[in-house]
């Protein structure tokens, strides 16, 4: 009745409209559309009284339109509404895309008496579920929503869950159903763990079903004094009440007097569960709630631009901008300092590497840098050879103090790098096997990056210095210690040097030989260095005088020495004591002409005296006698009273006719028991047998050898010279034995002079 | 996100670490009773909000906060300024942190409806808390009617008992507040006079004893800042909060809203302001330290450098 009634009135209003001019609405019926949180018959079946009632109170026709919420945005796009009543959430979104102002008003509903113009979300699982009992609970179940854009269906219970440590975007499996009605029905169905509603519609579903109290459960909730329905998260403003930018606002006026002026015991209201429309309420928490859920329309994070940085931290860009220049100046400069550095170092280094002094760089007793030179001096063919070696591996096993190498480069380098500047001479074998004496100074190097110094090490090349002292010293050697005198004098004979010997020989010391002339002949003296200066050389024996007064013998060998100029500068003498020499000398030159036993002179003496005799006595024109003297019976002395009777018999016999010869006359033993005799200046036959008698007669007197007196005799034989023809000595002597024989031959103890018939 | 945020954190971290940590372990035991002003520590505590360096120790009414602040019970206390004004009297050294509301009606002269003005208050008995801001409201109330304290009865009784003195008939006034005022108002009583004819006397103030606050600056910057965020809640999402409020309190939600009509809420800036030294608070404090040596609330004068300190509020909120 009343709907038909209305329905009258509606026509009759449309008429009255039409026939008033345009400025009172955009068209000529209004249309509000209202948002399907439940299915579309409910919410028509709520709606068209309220509809109605705006059509009675506002003067125009009010069409009421259910949409979901893709229609309704659309029919906005369309702009096929003029007034929407829709949840928060939804508003935020067409609101950012449409730049509404605001709402108009926002609803409140009534449940048994109360009202309330807040809504929150309701979690729901069936009353069996023991395992859901806490927003924990939650995690990885499954979840049945209306939709992403319902606050009290999806949003609000998101954030409670957000704020329990529950990311239902993320870790659940959300089923979106479109409305409530059926997120309840997949619930108890058991499609679903749990389920997301808006507060108000359990208690109506309730309402139609008691029985759901009990199939059902609620999760969080909470007891708010004064809110009307089950609640599992916190409040949020009603749904909004909106007019689009094409109403005229007379059209909007109307529309909203009219809303404020429903009472809650209006009919309409009561129709349509709700409590009329307060002023338009602070929709801020929805929007952030939103913000913090990152939902639409806040579900792009904002971007901050370049200039909003600059306003909100300008000290802190201008801060960073001024180091960054400062910085970058710095790199530059620094760039700069390490290019002039590089090239300095190169500069050095190629310095250091062609510099002709051997230098190396020693860490940890191993070469980590060396120069060509240094590479020459061992004789390696490049640095690379050389790095990473000791100093030992260059060296003999041990250096010639006796020290292993390595133990005393050890030891140098402990010193060195205790901060010492240590010099020393060490010999390093060339890789050909040469020997090379090195003077080496090392020093300690400090480095920034490193606690124990580097040592710094340069050579010096010493080998030819210490070949020439090696020469030196030899020298010297040969001067202190040869047996031979040596002297040094000046360009005027004056000693300036000798050595041991000298003072030795001559007897005279260092001191008093300094300054003094060197031992010359006398007869020569200082001539002999006229000639040395002439000759470069004079050598001869002379004889001297030792210091005590003893007669010496000298064998001088005097050189000159010229300067670089050509010119005299010294004289350098060599002399030895050939004193003993020259005795032995004298002794042994007796031994060849003397008879040991008889001390008379033997066959070689006396042939050579006959030679003297036989050339003087050609000259002087005087007549000489040669005799060959053989003692008779002598071997029977000698086998009946030994050698040494026989000895003593021809020494006795030789010494009385020794005795009984005149002095120039000369007397020898020719060997055995046989002598021989020479006598000069023969006068006449008659002296000559006077001294054979005499001889005949000493000879014959006993002899007392071995306690015994022996008797023997000798038989003579002689000869005379000169004679007709030439003859030489040994002829003579001849002649005499052929004499001597014949005295034999003729009865022995006489004499016989040498006939032609005895050859 | 908020490299300026960062800093802080990190210069909040190093001040920490070169602390000793004995302070650590302690939570900052902070007093509160119901009143609106309040409310919004009590939604941090709700929503988390509070961190475990902050405990709350829940009272009846201003007079526990009081008490333990003097026994050393309590580090910290939400109270009025006059409240404030005695626990310095007391000799305990505090300073407010921060301004959680200015009264502009909330405490409320309530009379018997006979009683059509001030000056019929003549004689009759008037329950007050004095050791509270009743105390002062009562004295700016005689000093406007040109009565003095010895022309009335004074019942001095805490706010919570008044609802029961009324039924009984012993009271024939009350200086009461919220929610009290309302129940009062429940049972026939007349609001008179109200805070809102003192504009910005009434403070309530968030303060820490002197030692708490340089042996826990961390804690007590947590608690402000709880408060905030508990504001914040309070101011945007006015929807959920009443129900809250009204829960915990356990009247009806319209009538915490009404309660909030009578109070400012000063945001973060406004406190700025008011704790600014020689700002607001402290010219009011010096005044009401006047009127209580007057009236022999307080025995002398106090002696204190400042009594505001700004450093604990936070420079920003989310």
């Amino acid at each position: 009745m009343i709907k038909a009634l209305l329905s009258h009135c509606l026509v009759w209003l449309l008429l009255v409209a039409a026939s008033v001019p345009a400025p009172v609405a955009a068209g000529d019926s209004v249309t509000l559309g209202v948002f399907a949180y439940r299915p579309d018959n409910v919410i028509n079946e709520r709606y068209q009284p309220l509809a109605d009632y705006l059509t009675l109170e506002t003067g125009m026709p009010v069409n009421l339109r259910v949409f979901n919420q893709d229609d309704m945005n659309r029919a906005l796009a369309a702009n096929q509404i003029d007034f929407f009543l829709t949840n928060p959430s939804h508003f935020l979104v067409i609101r950012s895309e449409r730049s509404l102002t605001g709402a108009l008003a926002t609803l409140r509903r009534a449940w048994h008496g109360e009202t309330t113009g807040s809504i929150g979300g309701v979690i729901i699982t069936r009353a069996e579920r023991e395992d859901i009992n806490r927003l924990q609970d939650l995690e990885k179940k499954s979840i049945a929503t209306p939709g992403l854009t319902y606050l009290g269906g999806y949003q609000a219970q998101a954030l409670e869950l957000v704020n329990a440590g529950v990311d239902v975007r993320r870790h659940n499996r959300m089923v979106f159903l479109g409305n409530h009605d059926r997120v309840i029905r997949s619930v108890l169905s058991g499609d679903t763990d749990v389920g997301f509603i808006r507060t108000g519609i359990y208690e109506e579903l309730l309402s139609e079903n008691p029985n759901l109290a009990g199939e059902l459960k609620i999760i969080n909730p909470q007891q708010l004094r004064g809110y009307p329905f089950v609640l599992s998260t916190r409040l949020y403003p009603e749904w909004p009440l909106v007019s689009l930018p094409h109403v005229d606002s007379r059209t909007v006026r109307r529309v909203a007097s009219a809303l404020f002026a429903l009472e809650p015991e209006h009919a309409v209201a009561q129709a349509a569960g709700l409590a009329g429309f307060s002023p338009p309420a602070d929709y801020q928490s929805v929007e952030m709630l939103t913000r913090t859920l990152r939902m639409p329309p806040y579900d792009q994070v904002p971007r901050v631009t370049w200039v909003d940085i600059l306003h909100q931290y300008r000290n802190w860009v201008i801060t960073v901008a001024v180091l960054f220049v400062l910085l970058v100046i710095t790199s530059l400069w620094l760039g700069r300092k390490k290019k002039q550095l590089a090239s300095e170092e190169r500069r050095l280094r190629s310095l250091i590497a062609s510099w002709p002094q051997p230098m190396l760089m020693i860490r940890n007793g191993e070469l980590v840098d060396c120069n060509r030179a240094a590479v020459d001096l061992v004789g390696y063919t490049s640095e690379a050879s050389l790095l990473g070696k000791s100093l030992a591996a260059f060296s003999p096993h041990s250096q010639p103090d006796g020290t292993p190498s390595s133990q005393k480069s050890e030891a140098l380098f402990a010193r060195v790098t205790a901060g010492e500047v240590s010099q020393t001479e060490w010999l390093f074998v060339r890789s050909d096997g040469a020997r090379v004496w090195v003077a080496m100074t090392l020093a300690p190097v400090y480095e920034h990056d490193s606690d124990i110094p580097s040592v710094l090490c340069s050579w010096h090349d010493i080998t030819r210095r210490k070949q020439a002292e090696e020469q030196q010293r030899l020298a010297l050697r040969v001067f202190k210690n040869a047996r031979e005198a040596i002297f040094i004098t000046d360009a005027h004979g004056v000693v300036m040097d000798i050595n041991e010997a000298y003072t030795q020989i001559t007897g005279r010391d260092h001191k008093s030989a300094i300054g003094s002339l060197p031992p010359m002949p006398v007869d020569e003296g200082s001539a002999i260095l006229v000639a040395a200066n002439r000759h470069g050389v004079w050598s001869g024996e002379f004889a001297a005088r030792h210091q005590e007064g003893q007669a010496i013998v000298l064998n001088l060998t005097l050189s000159s020495v010229l300067d670089e100029q050509g010119e005299l500068s010294h004289f350098v003498g060599v002399f030895s004591d050939i004193t003993r020499q020259k005795e032995i000398e004298k002794q042994l030159r007796i031994m060849a002409h003397y008879d040991a036993l008889t001390n008379l002179p033997n066959r070689v003496l006396f042939s050579d005296r006959l030679h003297q005799s036989m050339a003087q006595a050609r000259r002087q024109n005087y007549r000489l006698a040669v005799i060959y003297i053989d003692l008779d019976q002598f071997k029977p002395v000698n086998d009946a009273f030994g050698h040494d009777a026989g000895d003593g018999l021809l020494v006795e016999v030789a010494r009385r006719m020794r005795s009984t010869l005149r002095e120039e006359d000369s007397l020898a033993r020719l060997g055995g028991d046989e002598f021989a005799a020479i006598i000069v200046n023969v006068p006449d036959a008659a002296t000559l047998d006077v001294l054979l008698s005499r001889l005949l007669t000493v000879i014959a007197e006993p002899v007392w050898v071995a306690n015994h007196s022996v008797e023997v005799s000798a038989s003579m034989g002689y000869t005379l010279y000169p004679q007709g023809e030439e003859i030489d000595g040994d002829q003579l002597l001849r002649q005499a034995d052929q004499a001597m024989y014949r005295a034999k031959r003729e009865g022995k103890n006489r004499y016989c002079c040498f006939q032609d018939a005895d050859a | 996100m908020h490299r300026r945020h960062f800093l802080q954190l990190t210069i909040a971290a190093c001040v920490a670490a070169g602390m000793s940590g004995c302070s650590r372990s302690d939570p900052l035991r902070t007093g509160i009773h119901p009143w609106i002003g309040y409310e919004p520590l009590y939604l941090a505590e709700e929503f988390g909000w509070l961190p475990a360096t902050v405990q709350l120790v829940k009272g009846q009414a201003a007079s526990d906060s009081i008490g333990g602040l003097i026994s050393g019970n309590l580090d910290a206390a939400a109270l009025t300024l006059d409240e404030t004004l005695r626990v310095l009297a007391a000799g305990v050294p505090v300073k407010a942190v921060a301004v959680t509301n200015v009264s502009v009606g909330a405490d409320v002269l309530l009379v018997r409806p006979e009683i059509t003005g001030l000056s019929g208050l003549r004689g009759r008995r008037v329950a007050v808390e004095l050791g509270g801001v009743s105390g002062i409201l009562l004295f700016s109330v005689l000093e406007r009617a040109g009565l003095t304290s010895n022309d009335i009865s004074v019942v001095d009784l805490p706010v919570n008992e008044h609802i029961r003195a009324w039924q009984r008939g012993d009271i024939d006034a009350s200086i009461s507040y919220e929610p009290e005022a309302s129940r009062l108002v429940a049972e026939g009583a007349v609001r008179l006079f109200d805070s809102s004819q003192l504009p910005e006397t009434i403070f309530d103030l968030l303060v820490v004893t002197d030692a708490a606050a340089s042996r826990q600056p961390a804690a007590v910057r947590d608690l402000v800042k709880g408060h905030f965020l508990g504001l914040q809640h309070l101011v945007r999402n006015m929807h959920d909060a009443v129900y809250r409020v009204a829960t915990r309190q356990e009247v009806s939600p319209d009538m915490v809203r009404q309660s909030l009509a009578n109070v400012m809420l000063p945001e973060l800036l406004a406190n700025h302001r008011y704790l600014t030294h020689n700002g607001r608070l402290e010219v009011v404090a010096k005044t009401l330290e006047n009127i209580m040596v007057r009236e022999g609330l307080m025995d002398k004068p106090l002696r204190y450098e400042h009594l505001t300190d700004p450093a604990f509020l936070p420079r920003s909120l989310p």
